[in-house]
């Protein structure tokens, strides 16, 4: 008698620490779609942004019509683009793209003077800015996921009820990622 | 992020929990000492005859009417001060919503914007205070409103990475959760500021019976005073170094902190500014305060902020710098400006210049701008170029061609030049909104804006505008003794509210002369006074004390 008393109790207490740990799981993991929806925004409101962009300087660049085109190639990868790999590495491409239509735009002192240029370029500062932290905090969230998934007692629950780990939204340009500067 | 969600929550019901008790306790002693104060010096009876009781150990019932004033002075003194928290708060230090049409604040709402989405999407409002000093602050009230704010010197002086590392900051204040406590402590502790600077405007001004009374009141609050600057005990100096760690993490900048730390420190941070007793709740205490640049028990019990050198030690550290290498940067330190500089083009030069259109791929004209208007189908984005030039711009982007567009908004025919008597149009000036008439090229700014205008240096002042600056410094004592006719002060009317405007010095010490409005307070500037005034305010010093050299 008192042996199933026992047996049923911690069957109870395996049970509830299941259902526990499934929603700890279930929460992370709504947590890290919404993350997600976060960069699908800003991501798309950078494809917004470009077309203005393009436009407003079109009549200046009119010798530079290699780094617009590129630009806009850019864009419409980027826009097709499915997939987390193929995604991360199209937008990769669309920030570098940009940054050499900035670098050039530098070269040209009546754009640099033109309030609507510098308005536009603070947009996509910001938005690019926007992507990176909304991508920093979807992969915080990835990690914490990942590592639920993988520690000991809870990696039971995961595997039984089919979780999966997440991709990282990675990118492969470092300079990018820029890090603080350090002068020896 | 330090905590889970739920160490947070759990977190902020038990420093309410404290609060409480601790607001329940500072009434309790005032309320028994003053039963027993009133007891003994005007031999008044509360409950017993003719006993006296020893201060140590007193009567219960003494003890439980005490307890209930408290409680009941606890609960009002609660709810007063927890409701809207925010509102009141931000206006104790003079903060303001940000103006949708500034150049400055549309980039803060930005930063703001990229912040927020770095700690999960929470939404955060963006406030300004319209002061020069620097420094940020942010608050958060129990239903979860946050909001971050800056004032106008660090906006216009420190570069975007600057003041994205300033708003991690207070973001991590709000991540961390430790903002609701600071911001409730502020909110108990300012009800007693506010009255006492209240009775002592009364003390001074009343005489007899009544300032006895008054003066009472005043002791009373002063007694209370004190008790609340324990509360200060309750905010930790630890919170803003795990602010600045947070902050990092999500602005993975240190070095920029560290950077904005040392400028702030070296500025006017706002000591004798508006809100500067509510010290708690910026980055950088606004008052120097020997105390917080000590370690020891007393500066951690009583210090509100931590030693700053510490903070910018423990950032450089991360960042992998010395301190002398920071100073050097800071010397070469160029801000880069969110405003590109407008030319101002006068009259007739905009009359003599004729325009080419570009239109069904071919370059038409060239028109003058009154011929432009009549011409069916121009278009603010097609591309023009100026007579005799290669330049091709857009018509938007030309500001006297902008004006032939500006026509059809509502708002340029309820503004009208009193000089001229053309319709006003929206211009930016240092990232502000002003309306400048294109004929006389004088300006109307409302009241606020002169202040943002005037902190604000990206603008470069040309050589004529410093030429007028010094004649008005060689001659300032013949300007302001100068008798003045009656009949020339009421000239204009103001464009906004059609009241009469005052023709007055902008202030005596910076005399320039502007029309102020009697009824808004808008100012009128002529031609150039606008740029003048800028000009002998950011090189006050020398305009005030330097004589020739200015």
């Amino acid at each position: 008698m008192i042996v199933l008393l026992i047996f049923s109790a911690v069957a109870v207490i395996v049970v509830i620490w299941f259902f526990a740990a499934y929603n700890s799981l279930v929460n992370l993991k709504v947590r890290v779609e919404n993350a997600w929806s976060q960069i699908d925004v800003q991501l798309k409101r950078r494809h917004d942004l470009i077309p203005n962009l393009v436009e407003a300087v079109k009549g200046y660049l009119a010798h530079e019509k290699d780094t617009l085109e590129r630009v806009i190639k850019a864009r419409t990868q980027a826009i097709d683009a499915s997939g987390l790999q193929d995604k991360a590495k199209a937008e990769n491409f669309l920030t570098q793209t940009l940054r050499s239509l900035f670098a050039v735009v530098e070269r040209y002192p009546d754009l640099k003077a033109n309030q609507n240029i510098l308005k536009l370029q603070e947009e996509l500062t910001s938005t690019e800015n926007k992507i990176a932290f909304a991508r920093q905090y979807y992969n915080d969230e990835v990690r914490l996921l990942n590592t639920q998934i993988q520690v000991v007692p809870s990696n039971i629950v995961a595997n039984l009820s089919g979780f999966q780990k997440k991709e990282f939204f990675e990118i492969e340009d470092t300079s990018q990622k820029e890090p603080p500067k350090v002068k020896f | 992020m330090p905590f889970s969600f739920i160490d947070i929550e759990k977190e902020k019901n038990r420093a309410i929990a404290f609060l409480f008790l601790f607001i329940i306790l500072v009434y309790f002693v005032t309320a028994y000492l003053l039963l027993i104060v009133a007891e003994n010096t005007f031999y008044f009876q509360f409950f017993s005859e003719g006993e006296r009781h020893t201060f140590l150990f007193p009567p219960f019932k003494h003890v439980a009417v005490a307890f209930v004033i408290a409680f009941l002075a606890a609960f009002l003194h609660w709810s007063i001060s927890t409701s809207n928290l925010i509102d009141k708060l931000s206006l104790a230090v003079g903060a303001l919503p940000i103006d949708p049409k500034d150049t400055y604040h549309q980039y803060f709402q930005n930063i703001i914007d990229e912040v927020s989405i770095a700690i999960g999407g929470r939404k955060i409002e963006p406030l300004i205070i319209h002061s020069s000093n620097m420094n940020a602050f942010a608050l958060e009230d129990f239903a979860g409103r946050a909001v971050i704010g800056i004032t106008e010197g660090l906006l216009s002086r420190l570069n975007r990475a600057q003041i994205e590392a300033v708003v991690g900051h207070e973001a991590g204040h709000i991540a961390s959760g430790d903002c609701m406590n600071t911001t409730l402590t502020c909110a108990l502790g300012e009800i007693y500021q506010e009255s006492l600077s209240r009775v002592k405007v009364g003390l001074r001004n009343s005489r007899g019976r009544g300032s006895l009374f008054l003066f009472l009141i005043f002791i009373v609050l002063s007694l209370m005073h004190f008790l609340s600057t324990l509360l200060r005990c309750f905010i930790s100096r630890e919170k803003e170094l795990r602010a600045d760690a947070i902050g990092v993490r999500l602005t993975r900048d240190p070095l920029s902190l560290a950077e904005a730390l040392k400028l702030i420190t070296r500025n006017w941070r706002g000591e004798g500014a508006q809100g500067e007793n509510l010290e708690s709740i910026f980055i950088v205490n606004p008052r120097f305060n020997e105390l917080d640049e000590q370690e020891g028990v007393m500066p951690d019990l009583f210090s509100t902020h931590p030693p700053v050198s510490k903070r910018i030690n423990i950032l450089l550290s991360m960042a992998h710098m010395d301190e002398k290498t920071l100073e050097e940067n800071l010397r070469n330190f160029k801000r880069v400006s969110p405003v590109a500089k407008p030319e101002f083009i006068s009259a007739d030069t905009i009359m003599a210049k004729r325009w080419r259109i570009f239109k069904e791929g071919k370059w038409e004209g060239p028109f003058a701008p009154e011929e432009l208007k009549n011409i069916a189908g121009l278009l603010p984005t097609q591309w023009v170029r100026l007579e005799g030039q290669e330049q091709v711009s857009p018509a938007y982007d030309q500001p006297d061609l902008k004006m032939l567009f500006i026509k059809t908004s509502e708002q340029a025919d309820d503004f009208i030049c009193p000089n001229c008597k053309v319709a006003l149009q929206e211009y930016h000036y240092e990232g502000a909104p002003v309306l400048k008439c294109t004929y006389c090229a004088g300006a109307f700014v409302e009241e606020h804006k002169v202040s943002t205008i005037l902190i604000r240096e990206d603008y470069v002042p040309s050589q004529e505008i410093e030429r007028l600056a010094k004649i008005i410094a060689d001659s300032k004592e013949k300007i302001i003794y100068k008798a003045v006719d009656p009949k020339s002060v009421w000239v204009i009317d103001c464009p906004k509210c059609k009241h009469k405007m005052h023709r007055q010095f902008f202030v005596y010490s910076y005399p320039v002369e502007i029309d102020r409005c009697v009824s808004c307070s808008g100012i009128w500037f002529d031609k150039d006074e606008l740029e003048v005034l800028q000009y002998i305010y950011q090189h006050k010093e020398s305009f005030l004390y330097g004589g020739s050299s200015f």
